[in-house]
């Protein structure tokens, strides 16, 4: 067991307006990558303001690596960029990483030699010497990244940290991510982005109405859903109506979107939704008994944002089933 | 805490509040310096040279009416520079989402505020000093001021003690209301204060019954505590005025000069009073932003 880098117990946080979270229990691990997910308004940012002292809880405890959060101990080892990241604009990007490695106590010295090694990996090596209020809403979130991780921080949190940049910019924020991970700094990633939480993050949760409603790794969440895709010949409605009595197991004809359409028309798609791999080889044995020829039998790759889309659709507010 | 305020600093010069405001006290400080040469030009000297005591207290007394002008306006201009400085400290930065990147560091909140609260104060009573100085000299220039150190550096305090009251106050006001409620409120609040100020020092002139001008003193005595700042400007230029040189020579009380001096000025009590207020905001502030949620 990892030592653990963000342990909260039953964290909560209650507005007038009903909104926040409640009674949120996590650990994330040291190196690990943690993604948090949920629809607008879940409560996400609000839990991870929290989680860097900005937002006061109003009830349950949370600590960052044994210190209390929002302590001073435990600001010193984090980086957080928030959601819109915005700075001041009267300041050069230079100026602002030097006024954050000031408040972070760093050597001057040492932030000489960081800064513009941290302008460069982030892609503003060119425009540290301009205003701010000359950058474009990307450069800023860039200057935000830069900013978070100034003082080589044990863990990081990121707010949606590619919600203003380009393509080229979000991969080159994932890129900055997995290096960050591979040198063993602990990520909390709240991100719409899916696709980048599902390649980056060991574990995740999905909150809703600041409830965590499921959490787990990315195989662990999406194994609850594991659909198989059968290429079977000569198939028939009685045949398939046949397959389904003796199984029960609800096979129906699909279309494969990630394959050509068969060019044979008594060649065809069928898709079930099956627990573990030995009711597929029982499936395939009865297929092929029955005189059908099976082409391919294949799991299909269930993508975290289809997994989402199924856990939040009719879901409440409340984060209960409509 | 020595960083936010140089924070600060780079802010206000970075955003060219203090140039514009050099910029327009250089304009006043010339237009105040022919007012002054065209009301210095009453001396009269006698016809072998000398200074006459006449011509004296003639000096002193357009000395006294200078300064007073002067002071008018310096108290109207350090005031808007310490509360448009400092209105938005919190709100604005909250509501821009500055603060949300800089506070997750290991930097106490205390010190963020102690930090902001230090660079707007300390760049005002630079200015204000400046400011002072520069009145009192052109006024010395064209005409005569009274030179008893003691009262100088009381007039100087007092001219300057509006400076931290309204950065206490603004800060604590942005706080509460948005950047531009607050803007709002504190230029009101000010403006309150010194239309109760002139209301004081009207109302001997206004032939009130008396019962009439005791509510007018509740009421004005009412502004003053809500709003201290008029009231200090008040006593800085009776403690200005009030030395020996001019004690009993120059009525500062009547005329056009009641428009513009302080009066009999409030009493040390209520500078007391004043100092209490600046605490009191400063921590009351401190207190909800250790407690805000950002």
């Amino acid at each position: 067991m990892r030592e653990a880098a963000i342990e909260t117990q039953l964290l909560s946080k209650e507005y007038g307006n009903g909104r926040g979270c409640r009674d949120v229990t996590i650990t994330v691990g040291k190196g690990e990558a943690f993604g948090f997910l949920g629809p607008n308004g879940a409560g996400k940012s609000t839990f991870v303001k929290m989680l860097v002292g900005l937002i006061a809880p109003s009830s349950g405890q949370a600590s960052i690596f044994g210190h209390r959060i929002g302590s001073m101990e435990a600001n010193a080892c984090i980086g957080y960029l928030p959601e819109l990241y915005r700075c001041q604009e009267w300041l050069t990007g230079l100026e602002v990483l030097q006024l954050h490695a000031r408040l972070c106590r760093m050597d001057k010295t040492a932030a000489q030699r960081r800064i513009p090694e941290l302008l460069e990996e982030v892609g503003l090596g060119q425009r540290g010497k301009d205003r701010v209020k000359h950058y474009s809403k990307g450069m800023q979130q860039r200057l935000g990244l830069a900013c978070a991780l100034i003082n080589k921080p044990q863990v990081v949190f990121l707010d949606e940290p590619s919600s203003a940049l380009d393509p080229v910019g979000r991969a080159e924020v994932r890129s900055i991510l997995e290096r960050l991970k591979a040198k063993g700094v602990t990520i909390f990633l709240n991100s719409h982005l899916l696709g980048d939480v599902e390649a980056l993050c060991d574990r995740m949760a999905l909150l809703n109405d600041g409830v965590i409603l499921r959490h787990g790794t990315a195989a662990e969440l999406l194994s609850k859903r594991s659909t198989w895709l059968f290429k079977v010949g000569g198939c028939s409605p009685f045949l398939l109506s046949w397959l389904n009595e003796q199984t029960g197991f609800q096979l129906h004809e699909t279309v494969n979107q990630e394959a050509a359409s068969p060019e044979d028309e008594s060649v065809v798609w069928l898709e079930a939704e099956l627990d573990n791999e030995e009711q597929a080889g029982w499936l395939n044995f009865l297929i092929i008994e029955q005189g059908m020829i099976l082409y391919e039998a294949t799991r299909k790759k269930e993508r975290l944002e289809g997994w989402f889309m199924d856990a939040v659709s009719g879901l409440s507010h409340r984060g209960e089933k409509e | 805490m020595r960083i936010i305020a140089g924070m600060t600093w780079k802010e206000l010069l970075r955003k060219k509040v203090m140039l514009l405001t050099l910029l327009l006290t250089v304009v006043f400080l010339l237009a105040f310096w022919f007012v002054a040469q065209t009301i210095g030009k009453n001396d009269v000297f006698d016809g072998n040279g000398m200074i006459s005591f006449s011509t004296m207290i003639a000096r002193f007394t357009n000395g006294a009416f200078i300064l007073m002008l002067g002071f008018f306006f310096g108290s109207f201009v350090i005031a808007f520079l310490a509360i448009f400085s400092s209105f938005s400290a919190v709100s604005g930065e909250a509501e821009q989402g500055i603060m949300q990147a800089m506070l997750p560091r290991p930097l106490p909140r205390w010190k963020w505020y102690f930090g902001r609260w230090l660079g707007y104060v300390s760049l005002g009573v630079i200015y204000a000093g400046v400011l002072f100085a520069s009145i009192l000299l052109i006024t010395r220039y064209h005409a005569a001021i009274p030179q008893n150190p003691a009262a100088l550096l009381r007039a100087f305090l007092l001219f300057v003690s509006t400076v931290p009251l309204l950065v206490s106050l603004a800060m604590l006001g942005s706080g509460i209301f948005s950047a531009l409620g607050n803007g709002v409120l504190m230029t009101m609040l000010y403006g309150a204060g010194w239309l109760g100020g002139m209301l004081d020092k009207l109302s001997g002139s206004l032939r009130l019954e008396p019962d009439g001008l005791v509510m007018l003193h509740n009421l004005t005595g009412l502004i003053s505590m809500a709003m201290p700042a008029d009231s200090l400007q008040r006593r800085m230029t009776t403690e200005l005025l009030s030395i020996k040189e001019l004690s009993g020579i120059v009525d500062i009380t009547s005329g056009s000069f009641s428009m513009l001096s302080g009066g009999t000025g409030p009493s040390d009590t209520f500078i007391i009073y004043a100092i209490g207020y600046t605490l009191v905001a400063l921590l009351i502030g401190l207190y909800r932003f250790q407690r805000r949620d950002l």
